[in-house]
């Protein structure tokens, strides 16, 4: 008989409690660890402020934050109106890019996104990176 | 006599709360009856012009030279010993007798559940746990035994048990950190430009823990950050955009969205150099958006200049409207993810 020659074929699921909730609980664990770990280096040394706001002396360098210095970034070399745009246009694309994107997924277009995002990615790190250190 | 309290148990009861309420009615009123601690104090040279600091706290508006209230010694009305204050130290006997009444009845009452429990141990498989008798007497009422199972019991794929499919999941996490130290924080945290940097430097000097809390807030934001880009990264590189989930993506993006608003209107709220012209660069790019640029720098700073404005709506968006729309978004993001399945890999 083939179920007696064969050996069972091993289940493509899990059940989501206990065993799944119990694996997102390690990484909970983990993540309070972290947590706990941070807090400790905070004790010892805080974030810390800078010297309080002054709204009749700018500072040499004014940086945003780093998830923004890409687009700062950008602005000292193109256009204001062209720059700032581009944030805002850049997330307008993404949220319809499902819309467009409709053909079922292959494994040639997989790779294609992974290049093209990769390629994104690098040059928005330069970016910051560049924009770090300037 | 356990019969006699059994059958009169919901009077016992009653007249136990009601002799708690007069007991601390009573302790109140001889509290403040005797201010004994205010004595001596008032005429103390050392004492600080209040009036003055307050003066001086309204000239020295957004300028940054605002005196910190919190360095000053305490007005000679406040009782300058805290925690002697709350432990009842040197107010009166009755604080830490009636304290130590209420939680040695609680840890007689505590105790005498042990030693029952260890007592009938060997009658064990007549009754259940607590917990599991609180869940029938809830099922009882709400039968909520049945859809929670078909929750539970929802197979998940094998081939989601793979560390990336978990960057969501982290991200998730990483919001709840943000809530619990956000609160924290907000604890001790003024938006007006007078107090914030005194207040902040107050919460990492003073607070216990304080700087541990702004810590792990400070970093969890970033973490957040990046995780929520990797969590689109996976997302994109895998197709699971594609339809039917194109929706769920949306929600994505918007979650996004939040997720650098959060970090742009929270950047502001220590009110240092760092932050003001951070913010004031952050809105003029905001305001150079065609179209609706002025509208955006006016909505974002109530005006053309940043002020006392700007920190209070930079707060209420940052601990208020943008909490509301994370946890709105993210449970659409829940509820679809568990309705549609996960994206199965190529």
């Amino acid at each position: 008989m083939a179920e007696t020659t064969q050996p069972a074929p091993e289940k493509d699921t899990i059940p989501f409690y206990p065993d799944h909730v119990s694996t997102e609980a390690r990484v909970v664990l983990y993540m309070l660890i972290g947590a706990v770990v941070l807090g400790v280096i905070g004790l010892l040394l805080p974030v810390g402020l800078g010297t309080p706001a002054d709204p009749m002396d700018t500072p040499a360098h004014v940086k945003p934050e780093w998830y923004f210095l890409a687009l700062y970034q950008v602005l000292k070399y193109v256009p204001k109106t062209f720059g700032a745009s581009l944030f805002p246009l850049a997330i307008i694309l993404l949220a319809v890019w499902p819309f467009f994107d409709r053909k079922p997924d292959t494994q040639r277009s997989q790779k294609m996104r992974a290049i093209a995002s990769a390629v994104v990615m690098i040059v928005l790190i330069a970016l910051t990176v560049w924009g770090e250190v300037s | 006599m356990t019969s006699f309290l059994r059958r009169r148990f919901p009077l016992v009861l009653a007249a136990f709360f009601i002799a708690i309420v007069v007991f601390l009615f009573v302790i109140t009123a001889q509290g403040q009856a005797t201010p004994s601690h205010t004595e001596g104090v008032s005429d103390s040279p050392q004492a600080p012009d209040w009036d003055k600091a307050a003066a001086l706290n309204k000239a020295a508006s957004i300028h940054g030279e605002a005196v910190n209230t919190f360095a000053l010694p305490v007005p000679p009305t406040q009782d300058p010993c805290l925690h002697c204050h709350i432990l009842g130290e040197n107010t009166n006997l009755w604080m830490p007798l009636s304290r130590w009444l209420l939680f040695g009845s609680a840890a007689l009452v505590f105790g005498f559940g042990i030693y029952r429990s260890t007592s009938v141990f060997n009658t064990r498989k007549k009754w259940k746990p607590l917990a599991a008798r609180t869940a029938e007497w809830v099922d009882e009422r709400y039968e909520i035994s049945e859809p929670l199972s078909k929750i539970l019991n929802k197979p998940v794929p094998r081939f989601a048990t793979r560390w990336w499919y978990c960057l969501g999941g982290i991200t998730a996490f990483l919001f709840v950190i943000q809530g619990i130290t956000g609160i924290m924080l907000a604890f001790y945290y003024k938006p007006t430009p007078e107090a914030a940097y005194a207040s902040i430097q107050f919460i990492e000097t003073e607070v216990r823990f304080g700087s541990a809390v702004r810590m792990i807030h400070h970093w969890a934001a970033n973490f957040m950050v990046i995780m929520c880009i990797a969590h689109m990264l996976r997302v994109f590189i895998m197709g699971a955009f594609k339809p039917p989930r194109e929706l769920n993506w949306v929600s994505g993006v918007i979650l996004l969205s939040v997720t650098l608003a959060f970090g742009f209107t929270g950047y502001l709220l220590p009110w240092d150099q760092r932050a003001f012209w951070a913010t004031t660069v952050g809105s003029e790019i905001a305001g150079s958006i065609p179209v609706i640029g002025n509208l955006a720098l006016v909505f974002l700073r109530v005006g053309w200049d940043i002020t006392a404005l700007t920190l209070s709506r930079f707060y209420s968006l940052h601990i208020i409207v943008l909490p509301l729309i994370t946890v709105a978004f993210m449970g659409a993001h829940f509820l679809m993810v568990r309705r549609q399945g996960i994206k199965e890999p190529l």
